[in-house]
């Protein structure tokens, strides 16, 4: 499955967020959305994931207008991890984890077998099994984030929205979701911070700033020192790691010289 | 029967089973309290005449179907305990689904202003009256019409404030207007109140806003009956978006919920809803917050089993309160709003400071 953007804009009070952004997920790509704090990347997802509607332009699933199917169906292709799940009440992980099979489910469907079986290999996979009877609210940030990307595993979509899935997560579980999510083989979209788990994971990357899409391209060839320097003004050394063979960024100080 | 997946859904699911049956149980043994003392199988003997249509005869067909016991039983405290059973599911369901919809644990009819709106419509009706203001149809309508009307007013100001800016018709917004309609409604009804300076009326009115289950007779029971019924078969069928709904607009939404429009189905639904509930027996507070709080605690946020468990235990709550309010003090009714407050806030008050149970948030 492809999504793809045309022209999206985004107005919010009376200002406009994201300006005629223009990209494209292709099947099982893992592609990523960088920028600065600000620039619109969280604001151009939800237009994506249908919590906001552009101010203009489309959203297309395999050339579709998503703006024309219904929610449960957009949920049945679509898993979103966002930044914000702040609950008012409460429940166990694993009515948690289950409730992404919702989109599969009419009215009267009770959980099947099946369904338990999916949400416990969910959390497994981003190892919480251990935690299913838990009560969620008691979770710490990393674990929450976890229990919601074991949610959208459960979704069993073609493809992954993430916003900033590593926020709130040590290093172990930073590269261990960014793991499960890239061994799914299914299409990804994140908006990341972290240039070197960009660098580790994303395929094709497109730069945010002040709303405009100013870069595309595949991930080694746009994360230069030029562009980050121009972004997120930021003075860096972006070299070829001897270990691992990928590239890797070196942030500077503005203080180099004195700390010398 | 076939196998249980998850231990604790079994013992829940018994729990539904258990209070349906403590349900059926409290009407069949509230009719024997009451002021007047009527033996056991004096009210059995003539429930069951009535129920099996005068089949079951036991004793002779004068003293079952007329005189001052069969009225005593079967036209005053029958009614009157269906109608506390009926008025509690409404309540505590209508609250279980607003907490749902509006994500807020503390939404109820008061908190979304449809109480005050009903008041403002029943003082209206009581101190003014309609005839002096309306003629034809309008005038000759009762209290519960206006309570009707002023709840059913309330709640289109709350849905049309909760609107206005535009963007979506979020929580905070809904719990907002609601707080705004709500003391606008009570000043006015303030007003209402001390202009019209009658001391017979303003008893009526402070009666009426504490809510009492006096006035209840067969007919009246028809409607709010039939409401309960479709309302809980209705929400039955929602279970799974109720759930979905707790999770927040932006995950709802990313599992297949169409928000905006079940948020305000469920708005509507309920809010008539408990319209029909306050204009047939007044204001009794607490039990549409209350009890969904009380069951939650131990069933867990889950609607398949929080829905029925609140709506049943709602109807149990009311028909016990309301045999307290008839017997508590011989010869005199205690107003029902008093009882279900002085018994539900020490109730509220421990389930608060009890600590495996949250409001949320991350305490």
């Amino acid at each position: 499955m492809t999504i793809e953007t045309k022209d999206v804009s985004v107005t919010l009070s009376h200002k406009e967020i994201v300006k005629k952004a223009s990209l494209r997920v292709k099947e099982k790509e893992f592609v990523g959305l960088l920028g600065p704090n600000g620039s619109g990347k969280t604001t151009l997802l939800k237009s994506i994931y249908r919590v906001l509607k552009p101010s203009g332009g489309v959203v297309l699933l395999d050339g579709n207008d998503i703006s024309a199917m219904s929610y449960r169906d957009t949920a049945r292709r679509i898993g979103v991890v966002s930044q914000f799940n702040n609950l008012s009440f409460d429940f166990t992980v694993q009515d948690m984890v289950l409730m992404g099979r919702a989109p599969h489910k009419k009215a009267f469907d009770r959980d099947t077998e099946e369904d338990y079986r999916i949400a416990d290999e969910a959390l497994r996979r981003v190892d919480m099994l251990d935690f299913k009877d838990r009560s969620f609210l008691t979770l710490s940030g990393g674990e929450k984030q976890r229990i919601i990307l074991a949610r959208a595993l459960a979704q069993q979509v073609e493809t992954l929205i993430l916003d900033e899935p590593t926020n709130h997560l040590d290093i172990k579980y930073q590269i261990q979701i960014m793991d499960v999510v890239k061994s799914l083989g299914v299409g990804v979209l994140a908006a990341l911070h972290d240039l070197n788990l960009t660098l580790m994971y994303c395929t094709y990357v497109y730069v945010l700033k002040n709303g405009s899409i100013i870069a595309e391209g595949y991930t080694d060839d746009i994360i230069t020192e030029e562009l980050i320097r121009n972004v997120y003004e930021v003075e860096c050394s972006v070299a070829r790691n001897p270990v691992s063979g990928k590239l890797n960024v070196t942030f500077f100080s503005k203080l180099r010289e004195e700390m010398q | 029967m076939k196998k249980q997946l998850n231990p604790r859904h079994a013992a829940l699911s018994l729990a539904i089973v258990v209070f349906i049956a403590a349900f059926i149980l409290s009407i069949l043994s509230a009719v024997t309290i009451g002021a007047v003392r009527v033996s056991f199988s004096d009210v059995y003997r003539i429930v069951l005449y009535q129920v099996t249509f005068g089949q079951l005869k036991i004793g002779e067909e004068a003293f079952l179907s007329s005189g001052t016991m069969y009225e005593i039983i079967w036209n005053l405290r029958m009614p009157r305990v269906l109608m506390g059973a009926v008025i509690g599911v409404l309540l505590a369901m209508c609250g279980v689904v607003m907490q749902a919809a509006v994500q807020n644990p503390l939404a109820d009819p008061y908190i979304l202003g449809i109480s005050s709106g009903a008041s403002l419509g029943a003082t209206f009706s009581i101190m003014i009256g309609a005839s002096a203001v309306f003629t034809g149809v309008l005038a000759a309508m009762g209290t519960a019409f206006w309570a009707f009307i002023g709840a059913f007013g309330a709640m289109a100001l709350v849905m049309l404030l909760a609107h206005m800016g535009g963007g979506r018709m979020t929580s905070a917004k809904l719990v907002l207007a609601g707080c705004v309609v709500g003391s606008l409604c009570s000043a006015f009804t303030n007003v209402l109140i001390y202009v019209g300076k009658d001391a017979e009326n303003m008893k009526t009115v402070t009666y009426w806003l504490l809510g009492s289950m006096v006035s209840a007779r067969w007919p009246k029971l028809l409607l709010p009956g039939v409401c309960a019924v479709l309302g809980l078969l209705f929400f039955l069928t929602q279970l799974r978006t109720l759930n979905t709904l707790l999770l927040g607009d932006e995950a709802a939404m990313t599992l297949g919920v169409n928000l905006t429009k079940w948020r305000m189905v469920y708005m509507i639904i309920t809010s008539l809803l408990s319209a029909v509930a306050v204009c047939t027996c007044g204001i009794v507070g607490f039990v549409g917050l209350m009890i969904p709080h009380i069951v939650r605690g131990f069933t867990g946020s889950d609607h398949r089993f929080l829905l029925p468990i609140a709506s049943f235990a709602g109807g149990i709550f009311l028909i016990w309160a309301d045999v307290i309010a008839r017997v508590l003090i011989q010869n005199t009714e205690i107003p029902l709003g008093v009882i279900t407050s002085a018994i539900g806030a020490p109730i509220f008050v421990y389930m608060m400071i009890r600590k495996s149970y949250g409001f949320g948030g991350n305490d």
